[in-house]
């Protein structure tokens, strides 16, 4: 087959997908948004998964160890399926830390970190999860945020 | 033949520029000090992200948070891409790398997703116009379906991703670098076999 017979294939790929799997309507303006909020305020810092080894670990009974890092600031997340199907996350963080918020949609709940930067949120119904922080990095205050992750 | 009317800004060379190349362009306007040259650039690129990011199977919130990810890497990470021309790839890449490590952490690739598309295809195919063309997309769909997930995955990254970092989507992938060709040519064959007994030779 040909290098043109190829790209015809390709073509017809790309109609393919962009047919049954549409660009949702409204992503690239909030993407413009987003970026352009984000070049102007600089509001929070972006924690990003990070790889193996600890970075996403599913091991056995269902457990689940996420690391996220901006290089600065690292949060470890251990979760665990409780009995009645809720989710139990027990974490970490490796800098002064005033307040730790988990979201899923309008459901907020927040706690406050011991002074070896541990904290657990009990409890947890399963959905799209967000990790917040607030922390203190010599006198300054920086908020921190997870991407979402599926519980 | 599907005419490629709904992809055409999505066509490496609708202009008669590689889409790498306006990236490029625009990326460097930006750098420069156009700060709408950004918006220019995410209007070309998201496009390309979402499909790259849906390759790896990710339920849809998921995926716009992974391409918004990316986003937010390259604006607050971009004295890391030395050369405007790399822009292009450094994207697809970095969505690709959080797509894999977001999939991996969820512990599966949703097939059921891609199940569920299914059911777009008879919206297309209601003009009748149109029904040609919606018989073909449902013999295409038909066929990249029975391929297994790999091919599709690969199919559609370098079918939206008109600069693939080989060594970066054969690292993703688990396969060797020198493999990514012959598999490409294994995936396209496959599809091929799969689309000929129903329609005779395309």
């Amino acid at each position: 087959m040909t290098d043109h017979e190829d790209a015809e294939l390709f073509a017809r790929l790309r109609s393919l997908w962009t047919g049954i799997d549409p660009v949702p309507a409204s992503l690239i303006d909030r993407m413009i948004a987003a970026v352009a909020t984000d070049s102007l305020t600089e509001e929070y810092a972006l924690l990003t998964l990070v790889d193996q080894p600890l970075g996403a670990v599913r091991g056995e009974a269902d457990a689940l160890t996420l690391q996220f890092s901006d290089g600065t600031t690292s949060i470890l997340l251990h979760v665990t399926s409780t009995a009645d199907g809720r989710h139990r996350v027990d974490g970490w963080v490796d800098t002064a830390t005033a307040q730790i918020v988990l979201s899923q949609g309008d459901d907020i709940r927040s706690t406050t970190p011991s002074e070896t930067g541990r904290f657990v949120f009990d409890e947890v119904p399963s959905g799209l999860t967000r990790v917040r922080l607030t922390a203190q990095v010599g006198d300054e205050e920086r908020t921190l945020s997870t991407p979402q992750f599926e519980l | 033949m599907i005419d490629g009317v709904p992809d055409a800004d999505l066509d490496p060379t609708d202009d008669g520029t590689a889409r790498w190349q306006r990236a490029a362009v625009f990326f460097g306007a930006w750098r420069d000090g156009d700060s709408r040259a950004m918006d220019d650039l995410v209007r070309l690129m998201t496009p390309v992200l979402w499909h790259v990011v849906r390759a790896y199977g990710l339920e849809r919130t998921l995926a716009e948070d992974v391409v918004q990810t990316t986003w937010l890497q390259l604006v607050r990470g971009h004295e890391r891409v030395a050369d405007p021309r790399a822009v292009s790839a450094w994207l697809t890449t970095t969505a690709r790398r959080e797509a894999w490590k977001v999939g991996k952490a969820h512990g599966r690739v949703d097939t059921a997703d891609a199940e569920g598309l299914d059911v777009l295809l008879p919206a297309q195919t209601s003009a009748e116009d149109h029904a040609a063309a919606g018989d073909e997309s449902r013999r295409l769909w038909d066929a990249v379906r029975s391929l297994d997930q790999r091919c599709q995955r690969l199919l559609r990254v370098v079918a939206f991703d008109d600069r693939p970092d080989y060594a970066a989507l054969a690292a993703d992938l688990e396969m060797p670098i020198g493999s990514i060709g012959p598999t490409r040519k294994r995936c396209l064959g496959k599809l091929r076999a799969l689309l000929e007994p129903a329609g005779g030779a395309s």
